[in-house]
């Protein structure tokens, strides 16, 4: 239980680590003074000080939606494999569960940015739905597909029965889940070949149209909901996809877990100096390779069980 | 590990197919002949079977880094187009691939009692064959039209190296001739095209 809960305190204090860790790689890459690592943090604590302005247009949505946003994300928080062997986990949550939550979050924030009555909000909360139609069923594929791999439909389980028998003998399905799920968290977590994290450009912006009108606290507590959304995904990727080192003794077993998800803010950061990013209605070809990776992977498993 | 090669193999098909830049296209080639190189080699080290690992060299030398760099130095030199479109369309491509997938498992059904090694192999490389096609189908130009030829041979040495457990050197070596053959023809025909365009 103990080590439940600081696996959750380690995921919740990353989440803007991580963030931040991605922004000043790339800075480096591309020759620039990098920001600190520590700027998400730094951000959240200016912003609370910060007094909160709201839109005239705006209704009792606006105030209650940032509590809507982060809530489901922080129950998916809770139902994560565990990052060591004998950790406590709660297997409730599977595919459909997992990916609901995780879109009711997105559903809250699309109806903030519709409630702050400016076109921005409309055009971002538009574009939000847009891709999150199309990450969904791709998302519940992949998550599916590796669960029926471990032999259990819950992802807590799932997760750790992976750790103990890794599935040599379907490694083509878990490579087409692996990749799948890779282009999700880029899609899902408004990275560079889907959207801009840093642009306030109208023509680019999806996640940043949507929370333009937010201020002070509400904006606070939405960054620290992206930033956690980014830590479920990572968290979700190494667990399900890198299943290795959890057998060691609890320490070394989390800081191997903090090292991959290090590792994933690496590669997404790299991967983001790399593309270009993809112009709105090239998307759906991005999430459409994705939804076929899904898509191959629980064919490979169930018609050709390779 | 040679269903992780093969299904890495896959999967450059089908980003390949994806793709809409040249030069993409061709680094998805390189990578699909890196992997099936070494699948070639990794069957060859552990059937002992010395013909195989020299042909999955020949194929990472020849196919993963030869054919590709000269195909990149032949479209720079006559400025081919590099912007790519297929002709059909994402969505009914989506369902397409998963579809031929399955298609060609219960093709290759009846034939897998035949197969020494492990059937679904044979289902994949098949798969790949018709993946291959499909990209010959779908695009217009004439540059990916040769990566789609180009990936079909891929896929028959697929074939041939997972079904039979290695074909005879020899086959294997008049296969890497007609495909420097191929390459010879592919350079007449786009020098060519040059010439009447």
């Amino acid at each position: 239980m103990i080590l439940y809960l600081l696996t959750l305190t380690i995921l919740l204090l990353i989440a803007p680590l991580l963030l931040g860790l991605i922004k000043a790689l790339k800075m480096r890459i591309l020759f620039k003074r990098p920001a600190s690592i520590w700027q998400g943090y730094r951000d959240t604590a200016k912003l609370l000080h910060k007094e909160t302005v709201l839109s005239d247009e705006a209704s009792a949505i606006t105030r209650i939606g940032p509590f809507l946003v982060l809530a489901p994300l922080l129950v998916a928080l809770l139902f994560l494999p565990p990052a060591a062997e004998h950790a406590y986990y709660i297997n409730v949550v599977d595919a459909f569960t997992l990916t609901g939550l995780l879109s009711l979050s997105t559903f809250f924030l699309m109806l903030i940015g519709l409630d702050s009555g400016s076109s921005f909000g409309g055009i971002g909360a538009s574009r939000e739905a847009f891709i999150a139609a199309l990450v969904e069923p791709a998302m519940v594929l992949t998550i599916f597909s590796v669960s029926m791999m471990a032999g259990d439909l819950g992802v807590a389980k799932a997760g750790l029965n992976l750790a103990h028998h890794f599935p040599t003998h379907h490694m083509a399905s878990f490579l087409f889940a692996g990749i799948s799920f890779f282009i999700l968290l880029l899609a899902e977590n408004g990275r560079i070949p889907v959207d801009n994290p840093e642009t306030h450009l109208e023509l680019t912006m999806v996640h940043e149209a949507m929370i333009l009108d937010l201020s002070g606290i509400y904006l606070a507590i939405i960054e620290t909901a992206a930033s956690i959304k980014f830590v479920i995904f990572a968290s979700l990727f190494v667990s399900l996809f890198l299943p290795f080192g959890l057998q060691f003794s609890p320490v070394l077993a989390l800081a191997i877990f903090v090292g991959k998800l290090l590792l994933v803010a690496v590669v997404v950061a790299l991967v983001e100096v790399n593309t270009a990013k993809l112009r709105l209605f090239k998307v759906p070809n991005l999430l459409g390779v994705a939804i076929v990776f899904a898509f191959l992977s629980l064919i490979t498993y169930y018609v050709l069980g390779a | 590990m040679t269903d992780f090669l093969i299904g890495l193999f896959l999967a450059t098909l089908i980003t390949a197919l994806f793709t809409t830049r040249l030069y993409r296209l061709l680094l998805w080639y390189s990578l699909n002949s890196l992997t099936l190189g070494i699948l070639a080699i990794e069957l060859g080290s552990r059937l002992d079977d010395r013909g195989m690992i020299l042909s999955g060299t020949i194929t990472l030398i020849v196919k993963a880094v030869g054919i590709p760099f000269f195909l990149k130095r032949l479209s720079q030199h006559l400025g081919l187009v590099r912007q790519i479109t297929p002709n059909i369309r994402i969505q009914y491509a989506i369902i397409l691939i998963p579809a031929i997938l399955v298609f060609t498992f219960y093709l290759a059904e009846p034939i897998s009692h035949m197969v020494e090694g492990n059937a679904n192999y044979v289902a994949v490389s098949i798969s790949s064959l018709f993946l291959a096609l499909l990209l010959m189908m779908e695009h217009r130009n004439i540059a990916p039209k040769i990566i789609g030829f180009l990936s079909m041979e891929n896929a028959l040495f697929l074939l041939g190296t997972t079904a039979t457990g290695g074909m005879p050197m020899l086959v294997e070596l008049g296969i890497f001739f007609d495909l420097l053959m191929a390459i010879v023809v592919i350079n007449l025909l786009l020098r060519n095209e040059e010439v009447t365009s």
